[in-house]
């Protein structure tokens, strides 16, 4: 899965193993997806990795370090990709990048080609275009483990005759079958003769992506290529092994008429259970953790306006983004092991039907179900779906999944306005029962907005769904804990640079025009204030104020940061220090009808700078996000209209 | 799925979407426009490649295929683009007339 940065995209490609021409050998990882490459890169480097995003475009690049005895290698994995046509942006990017022509970088001094031995009819495919690049290339074959234990073989000195350059058949989880690689790898300072040009394949004979035109139709450059990797894997002595047992044993049973939509059901289910309820005690760790180290800064500093900055500012809005993090992490551990055990591939099957239905695709589950953390990596993940319109349509709806950064809106008002008692009996009380609504809204909000839009901007025939089944796999400790690290400091990225900024102009805002004597204004008098007030005529038929109005405004950042700007305006207006009694400030301000009108603008309201940059990079303009953005506040508005004119 | 199997009067050509579970057969042509086509090539569907449908999705949703030997799943509308010969006739053994 993709990842997310957030206002991250912005990196640029620096030196210090980055593709910048320091004398490192710079090897790049390619292959299909699936085919085990990333399990590869992370046994070779270890934990000497970094990720940033190539300059303009949100496609990571994992970069990482190998210390070999001749020296460092640097390796960059790229997205998986089953060709160098530029039909995506994983495709045009690894070209790119292979080619040299990515701004920012050099092109790489070799390739190691990773292809999966058991499906080597098809993954021979991708070696085509890839050799016709024509610099020193490895041919990696990975789960030798599986092939053997299946009874297939392959001869890789045969298919390297063939091929014109190394072929390794190796087990990327078995540090111990390396060593091909390892070689491959240190010959790039030695200069061994592992490191052979590649044989000139003219792309252009197979009206190839590269140059100029096409020569055949794309359909017989394909049939070509599967012939040739067909006379390939026939004179490597390939014998493709017999289909996976278990593979066939659990598809019975995951794909199953009434079994099938059990277990999904039950998955969905775990994932949702396991972030409402177990982060709860990590949530509560965590905020316990920034409380007291704020109070530990509070003593140790003198008074004064940095102290006031730093725990006011930094800390409160830095700390109440912080406090996400181990949910975002449950649900990318659970996703780590859905997709690296096979079964996401199944769970697209499995709501294939219901969300083409929609207007959507199986594949857009991955991509929504994301969403519940952040649309962010939601939005990135949305590349996995191929047909363009869908594309579109998934990333256009993920805004409206409940992203856990509208959970402490939802929690402060809830906990606020809603009184705590049995809704169904012992099984759910009112305010849960509040909370699965709010979810669901969200939820109709984006049938609805996925239909409307395949009636409107995205008609069109739908294209095919075509979804590979990888066989099944047990994830690796090391692969999970890899991904989550990444997550971990790419979420600590974006909540050090977006939330950072805007609780720092937050905080000065309140700080100015300064009183007569020198001191900071009343938050009415403030120029914070001032902008609320302006804006409080727009807000008022919601049945909000000046203070709900700034609120609003600063969420625009971000949903959460309203939580910290209400209490800074609540407490600033209070001088009080410890004042914690949000709720039953806001109990003053608001009513009913206008607390539930909060929470359902809060519902469909793009309140997201992350997501609107995302958006803009991801479909390429900014048609796409201003349009979504409009649409997203008009829904708001009328919403929060009618839940404050009904109750 | 009850097997269903045509004996002498079998038309040449077929859709995949009407090839009942666990036969298998072999990709002769692909009616599908642009641009759409290359996902489905890309993963080995194209001319002369094997497909057996082995499994539905349940209510209605894709069909689960072997390509040579790996799997894919297809909504009935691709596979009803995608014309196939049974692997006999492909073969030729039944094309000598």
């Amino acid at each position: 899965m993709n990842g997310a940065t957030g206002s991250a995209t912005l990196d640029r490609v620096s030196a210090g193993g980055t593709g910048v021409d320091d004398g490192t050998p710079l090897v790049a990882l390619v292959g299909p997806p699936n085919s085990g490459k990333s399990t590869l890169f992370n046994h070779l480097t270890g934990l000497r990795q970094r990720v940033a995003n190539y300059p303009g475009v949100t496609v990571e690049r994992r970069s990482g370090i190998a210390n070999l005895p001749a020296g460092p290698v640097e390796l960059i994995d790229l997205p998986g990709v089953h060709g160098l046509s530029p039909r995506s942006l994983d495709q045009m990017v690894t070209r790119d990048v292979l080619l040299g022509e990515i701004e920012g970088g050099r092109q790489p001094d070799a390739i190691v080609l990773v292809l999966d031995a058991t499906r080597l009819k098809s993954h021979l495919m991708v070696a085509e275009p890839v050799l016709a690049v024509g610099i020193p290339t490895l041919v990696v074959l990975t789960m030798a483990d599986e092939l053997d234990r299946r009874e297939g073989t392959v001869r890789c000195s045969r298919l390297s005759d063939e091929l014109g350059v190394e072929v390794a058949l190796v087990n990327a989880r078995d540090v111990g079958t390396l060593h091909p690689v390892h070689a491959f790898l240190d010959a790039l300072h030695t200069g061994g003769e592992q490191v052979r040009a590649c044989p000139i394949v003219s792309a252009a004979e197979h009206g190839e992506e590269r140059g100029s035109g096409r020569a055949l139709p794309v359909i017989d450059v394909f049939a070509g290529r599967r012939q040739r990797a067909g006379e390939l894997g026939r004179a490597a002595a390939f014998q493709a092994p017999r289909p996976s047992r278990s593979t066939q044993r659990i598809d019975a049973l995951v794909l199953h008429r009434v079994w099938g939509p059990v277990v999904f059901a039950a998955v969905v289910a775990i994932v949702f259970q396991s972030i409402f309820t177990w982060a709860v005690p990590l949530m509560d760790a965590t905020e316990a953790a920034i409380a007291t180290s704020g109070r530990y800064l509070g003593g140790v500093l003198p008074a004064g306006w940095f102290r006031s900055l730093l725990l006011d500012g930094v800390w409160a809005g830095v700390g109440s983004v912080m406090v996400f993090l181990p949910q975002i992490l449950i649900l990318f551990f659970f996703i780590a092991i859905l997709e690296d055990s096979g079964y996401m591939a199944r769970a697209a099957v499995i709501a294939d039907r219901l969300m083409h239905r929609v207007g959507l695709q199986g594949k857009s589950f991955l991509p929504l179900l994301s969403a519940y953390a952040c649309a962010v990596p939601a939005i990135m993940s949305a590349r996995t779906v191929e047909a363009e319109r869908d594309r579109i349509a998934t990333i256009f709806v993920a805004p409206f999944m409940t992203c856990s950064a509208r959970l402490p809106v939802y929690a402060l008002l809830i906990a606020a306005f809603i009184p705590a008692g049995p809704l169904l009996g012992p099984f759910l009380g009112v305010r849960a029962g509040v909370l699965i609504g709010l979810y669901l809204l969200g939820v109709v909000a984006a049938i609805g907005t996925a239909a409307l839009l395949k009636r409107t901007l995205l008609r069109g025939r739908s294209a095919p769904f075509v979804m590979e089944l990888p066989p099944y796999r047990l994830p690796t400790a090391r692969s999970i804990l890899t991904r989550l690290l990444d997550r971990t400091k790419v979420f600590l990225r974006r909540a050090g640079k977006i939330i950072l900024t805007v609780t720092v102009v937050l905080w000065v805002l309140t700080q100015f025009p300064r009183t007569p004597v020198g001191e900071a204004p009343v938050i009415g008098d403030s120029a914070l204030g001032q902008i609320g007030q302006v804006i409080e005529p727009a807000i008022e038929p919601l049945g909000f104020d000046w203070r709900i109005g700034i609120g609003l405004v600063t969420s625009l950042a971000a949903r959460e940061v309203i939580v910290g700007t209400l209490g800074t305006i609540y407490g600033v207006e209070s001088a009080e220090e410890d004042a914690f009694e949000l709720q039953a400030a806001l109990q003053q301000d608001l009513d009913l009808g206008a607390a539930v009108a909060l929470l359902v603008f809060f519902v469909f309201a793009l309140q997201c700078m992350s997501t609107v940059a995302i958006m803009r990079r991801e479909t390429g303009g900014w048609r796409w996000p201003i349009l979504q953005f409009c649409y997203m506040l008009v829904l708001a508005y009328a919403g929060a209209w009618v839940a404050n004119a009904v109750l | 799925m009850k097997r269903r199997r045509d004996t002498a009067d079998t038309p040449a050509d077929r859709m995949l979407a009407d090839v009942p579970l666990q036969e298998e057969v072999v990709l002769v042509r692909i009616d599908v426009a642009g641009d759409d086509v290359e996902p489905l090539l890309e993963r080995g569907i194209v001319p002369g490649c094997k497909l057996c449908p082995i499994r539905h999705a349940p209510a209605g949703g894709p069909t689960v295929y072997r390509v040579d030997g790996e799997l894919v799943a297809l909504r009935k509308e691709t596979a009803s683009c995608l014309c196939v010969r049974s692997s006999l006739e492909a073969a030729g053994v039944l094309d000598s007339n």
